[in-house]
């Protein structure tokens, strides 16, 4: 997958006055990959792609495209194209206008750019829109022109800031697969900004999870969700119950911690955190929702944790249990709907069992906020 | 609007310093439009605004010399231009101006009073404007702004017409019988005051009218329904909400009634003057440059001081003007 | 009740408003058309349009149009661009300097006129001087002063229009013209400067509005080159005329005709908005036109009423004569003149006659009284053409009272002998 142009970040510094919105970022994105970043609103990721389009200087260290250092290039001389949060369609000029505006820049003639645009418009599913104006478009719609207009340009990078998030969620699920698609297609590299880890785990390659400025974990979508590095890692990607305790021992690649309100339980050092944590540490162990099982009634141990159901719902796929722990702690347990019958729990004391796996330990940290 | 300014703010709100500023702007804008935008500002504001207001204030320093004498042994700065103002000339047969001095007070009296007569002719229309919905209020609009169209000295002189001695008024109420002989208006000022209130009504009604355009309807009924007579809900409701229009359109005419110049001229009587015309005169008939920096200064710092005086007096901000 | 007092009495008071502001300009576009030397509107004279004809050959007039034009061509430009650049600083400056800055620019409108032309006057004076230009180089040139002195606050105008603007202005658009690989003037050019035009075009008109009526700055910059306004001040101030009127007539008739056209557009954009909205591109090319110009558009009409008085009024200017009116308004004032000489005779001559009457009555008390119509009739001998006047017209004085002489009078009169055939 190395056809394309990749991107890489140097000890990526970037500082607004005494305000640090990036600190010390270091990323390589293959050629051809869809990469993500993927973090909470203010964290710093848009200021990332700013630095990777040109339109920010970095206070410290490199952007480097396709192995080449980008300081003092322009955003129009670089090979990127961005798709602003907001689209930045050109209201005053037709579809076909847009798509072809870089064309226009290179002063190409009218009939090529046309004839260029209704190719465009035919790989973005619009044919014969032409010569509407963007405000006659519905978002859907304007969302796909951005994407043309983008490409036309032929990037050899395309960034991509937060382009669904004005979407409904219906359109926003369906776009997302039709990106991927595009970028299969087209082959290059796409670095893709969003704080929904919905998008960010379907469509990406790779994932770096942002918090306050600083790259938490690089990976596949699959390591981030089951083995995340840090607790806010683990805690803004996907939901998670979080258990907060001391480690009382260290066997091996497992600890058992003495929990703050469940008691004693096993649990799984996250890869990137074995060998550096001891004995005595404040650790925080998490078990996603789907990890439990209801256990039998009496049963116990350090895979086991007891709770009383508070109450209960049905979504569709899955049945969801919120119970309380034995601290008053709120656990929530989804069952998927294989089309058993649920019984309703609600008032009693249920006994829930987790698999070692599945149960991840890592240094006690900043928490995603709800 | 809030995105934009959002977006453009944002970065540098954390405090970057002036050549941070200056290389992020170079950034924004490229080198060649914003050296363009950069120029074009330093010169306006720099060339145009600040540098002459100096040069006048320097100048009014100094005494009247012939070109060649200029920047010789004679030219030392003096107070004498401000002195000759208050003290009149040299051996003079008063102890003060009082010629210039009279001028002088009756323009900023007069400026107040054309002021106090605009807001409370404008007021109601402004409140009507703003308040009513529907086709009619377009048309208002455009007779309002039809009159701000034509020129200054035009106006003027359809006063002149309407107020003359053979003028419309006077022949309709001595044709009436109430006068028995022509009234004349312009020697009694009335003319004046007229011209004066007519050139500067849009400047008056426009701020008044754009905020209260953006009055809520139903702070008004609901007043109304809490049993407030109408003068009530206008005193504790509508005027306290409208003031920054209300000093904002005071502000405007008063300052330019008192820099009138043209109404001044052709409706002022022959034995009434008003300051701008003794500046005219010191620069058209008197030759004298200086005497004529000097009253100028006086006026302008004048009526900027009474504009600030009276908007703490009337507790605005200095925010508020210009919106 | 109360609510239909207060409903009639906000009319009233619109009423009275609107004939304060609008009145004036009505009766000085009336005498445009009186013949009366001195501008008025009663008493009405004839309908003439001699002094559009003189307008038009006044030279200093013209000239002052000429160079009004110069000017204001001048101003717009600088200005436009001044106040496009200070908007454009104004929403990206250190936001430390931004209150100061915003003040700056702001305060030329609050200024006096006066203030400004002699502090651009003064200063450009210094800068020939510091160059060691003569006093004819450019610097001190009317124009450019003028051009310089009215952009100081033009400007300002401007920038407020501008701005308004520019704050819905998305920057990100610029940026994606930028991302695309345009150059930044390529952006500014192709982007963002169609983005403004519209209000670049309004700031432009009021750019030129204020700068052709400007007095106060002008009159302390214009040097050898005076523009309209000044001119027609000096006019104005030395004695008026009715050409003033015409001018003014002409000047009223474009505003109203440039309001109502962009009424008229305004209102037909709606109409296409609201058109727009519900159709889809297929139907649009046909449905636009549809809608006629005149629907629901007051200005439209108002203006097509406009114009059809407007050439109207022309077409009765070049057919009609009115000279034959004058020439009678002309006898009928030389004619009040002689009564009035006459009344004056008249009233010496019965003082004249009491004293002979008195002196009589010291001789014979039987002569006491003579009647006095017979004297006025004998007085009317020597104003001939009170009855010419009366069967000629209207406008004549149909209250003198009908004197056996008068028929006998006209024989005397030549004109009257004339307006008979």
């Amino acid at each position: 997958m190395s056809a394309g142009v990749g991107v890489d970040l140097e000890n990526l510094w970037i500082r607004f006055g005494d305000f640090v919105a990036v600190r010390d970022a270091n990323v390589n994105i293959n050629g051809g990959d869809f990469f993500s970043f993927l973090g909470p609103s203010g964290c710093g990721k848009t200021t990332i792609l700013r630095a990777v389009s040109g339109f920010l200087e970095p206070s410290e260290g490199k952007v480097l495209i396709g192995g080449k250092d980008m300081r003092g290039i322009g955003p129009n001389k670089r090979p990127t194209a961005l798709i602003f949060q907001n689209l930045a369609l050109f209201p005053l000029m037709k579809v076909w206008e847009n798509i072809t505006f870089s064309l226009e820049i290179s002063g190409a003639s009218a009939k090529e750019r046309r004839k260029r645009a209704d190719e465009l418009l035919d790989m973005i599913a619009l044919p014969d829109q032409g010569d509407k104006l963007p405000s006659e478009l519905s978002g859907g719609q304007r969302q796909r022109v951005a994407i043309a207009r983008a490409l036309c340009a032929e990037p050899d990078v395309l960034l991509l800031d937060e382009p669904l998030s004005a979407l409904d969620l219906k359109l926003r699920q369906h776009m997302r697969t039709e990106l991927r698609e595009i970028q299969k297609r087209v082959g290059i590299t796409f670095i893709y900004i969003t704080h929904d880890q919905g998008e960010a785990l379907t469509m990406s390659d790779n994932i770096a999870v942002m918090r306050a400025g600083v790259i938490d974990q690089i990976a596949d979508g699959k390591t981030i969700y089951n083995d995340p590095n840090t607790a806010f890692a683990a805690s803004f990607v996907g939901e998670n119950n979080v258990f907060r305790g001391k480690i009382k021992q260290i066997m091996g690649n497992e600890a058992l911690i003495s929990t703050n309100r469940s008691g004693e339980l096993v649990a799984r050092i996250s890869t990137a955190n074995q060998g550096k944590l001891a004995v005595g540490d404040d650790a925080m162990m998490f078990i996603r929702p789907e990890a439990f099982a209801i256990a039998s009634d009496g049963a116990s141990g350090d895979h086991f944790v007891t709770a009383r159901v508070n109450h209960e719902e049905f979504e569709g796929n899955v049945f969801n249990i919120f119970t309380e722990g034995d601290g008053g702690k709120e656990i929530k347990v989804s069952l998927p709907n294989l089309g058993q019958s649920f019984d309703d729990h609600t008032g009693q004391n249920i006994t829930l069992e987790y698999e070692t796996r599945n149960a991840v330990l890592v240094p006690a940290g900043e928490l995603a906020a709800e | 609007m809030r995105f934009w300014f959002r977006r453009v703010n944002w970065p540098r709100n954390k405090g970057p310093t002036m050549p941070g500023f200056l290389k992020e702007f170079f950034n924004r804008n490229g080198i060649g439009m914003g050296a363009a935008i950069l120029g074009l500002v330093l010169f306006w504001t720099i060339g145009l605004i600040i540098l002459p207001q100096l040069s006048m204030l320097d100048f009014s320093f100094r005494p009247n010399l012939p070109p060649p004498e200029i920047g010789g042994p004679k030219d030392v700065y003096t107070l004498e231009n401000y002195k000759y103002l208050i003290y009149g000339p040299e051996g003079g047969s008063q102890s003060y101006n009082a010629v210039d001095l009279r001028v002088f007070f009756r323009t900023l009296l007069a400026a107040v009073c054309v002021t106090v007569f605009n807001l409370i002719l404008c007021y109601p229309i402004a409140y009507y404007l703003g308040q009513s919905k529907g086709n009619h209020i377009r048309i208002f609009a455009i007779m309002l702004i039809i009159p701000y169209w034509i020129n200054e000295i035009l106006r003027a002189f359809a006063l002149r017409i309407i107020f003359g001695e053979t003028g419309v008024l006077n022949t309709l109420f001595v044709g009436l019988g109430i006068w028995d002989t022509p009234f004349d208006f312009i020697r009694n000022d009335i003319a004046l005051y007229a011209g004066l209130g007519y050139a500067y009504i849009l400047l008056m009604i426009f701020p008044m009218y754009n905020v209260i355009e953006s009055l809520d309807k139903n702070q008004i009924e609901a007043a109304r329904d809490l049993g407030a007579p109408w003068w009530r809900i206008h005193w504790r409701v509508v005027i306290p909400y409208a003031k920054p229009g209300i000093s904002s359109g005071c502000t405007m005419v008063f300052m330019l009634s008192a820099g009138a110049l043209a109404a001044p001229q052709i409706l002022g009587g022959p034995s009434s003057l008003w300051f701008t015309q003794l500046i005219y005169q010191q620069f058209n008939d008197n030759n004298d440059w200086p005497q004529g920096a000097a009253y100028a200064i006086v006026l302008l710092v004048t009526c900027i001081l009474f504009v600030l005086a009276m908007m703490r007096l009337f507790k605005v901000n200095m925010g508020d003007i210009g919106k | 009740m109360n609510n239909s007092f207060l409903r009639v009495s906000i009319w009233v008071y619109l009423v009275i408003f609107f004939l304060y502001l609008l009145g004036p300009l009505v009766i000085m576009s009336v005498t445009a058309f009186n013949s009366s030397a001195f501008p008025r509107m009663t008493p009405w004279e004839c309908l003439t349009f001699q002094w559009f004809g003189e307008l038009f050959q006044d030279q200093r007039i013209l000239n002052g149009i000429k160079n009004s034009l110069i000017i204001g061509a001048g101003t717009v430009v600088l200005s436009v661009a001044m106040g496009l650049a200070g908007a454009l600083m104004l929403t990206q400056i250190w936001p430390k300097l931004r209150a100061t800055y915003y003040t700056i620019i702001i305060a030329p409108i609050l200024i006096p006129g006066v203030v400004l032309g002699i502090s651009t006057l003064v200063f450009w004076d210094r800068i020939n001087r510091m160059l060691g230009l003569g006093a004819d180089s450019f610097l001190s040139n009317g124009i450019f002063l003028t051009v310089i002195g009215q952009s100081t606050f033009i400007a300002s105008y401007c920038m407020l229009v501008l701005v308004a603007r520019l704050q819905r202005y998305d920057v990100a658009l610029t940026e994606a013209a930028l991302d695309l690989g345009a150059t930044h003037a390529q952006a500014f050019r192709k982007i963002l400067l169609p983005f403004m035009r519209p209000a670049i075009a309004s700031a432009a008109v009021l750019a030129f509005l204020a700068s052709f009526e400007n007095y106060n700055t002008t009159t302390f910059t214009f040097g050898e080159y005076p523009t309209l306004t000044i001119e027609l001040a000096q006019k104005v101030r030395y004695g008026i005329t009715p050409a003033i009127s015409a001018l003014a007539f002409i000047i009223v008739a474009l505003t109203v005709f440039f309001a109502l056209l962009n009424e008229a557009k305004l209102k037909r954009q709606e109409l296409v908005a609201a058109a727009r909205k519900s159709a889809t591109v297929e139907e649009l090319a046909g449905k636009v036109k549809l809608p006629s110009l005149f629907a629901g558009n007051m200005a439209a009409v108002l203006l097509v009423v406009f114009a059809v008085a407007t050439i109207t009024v022309v077409g009765t200017a070049t057919a009609y004569n009115p000279g034959q009116c004058i020439a009678n308004v002309k006898e009928q004032k030389r004619l009040e003149a002689e009564q009035r000489i006459q009344e004056l005779r008249k009233q010496r001559e019965e003082q004249r006659k009491k004293r002979e009457a008195e002196e009589a009555e010291q001789g014979g008390a039987q002569q006491s009284t003579p009647k006095p119509s017979n004297n006025s009739g004998f007085g009317n001998v020597f104003a001939p053409n009170t009855l010419g006047g009366d069967a000629e017209e209207e406008s004549s004085d149909t209250e003198t009272p009908p004197s056996n002489n008068g028929g006998f009078g006209g024989v005397f009169d030549p004109n009257s002998l004339q307006t008979d055939q």
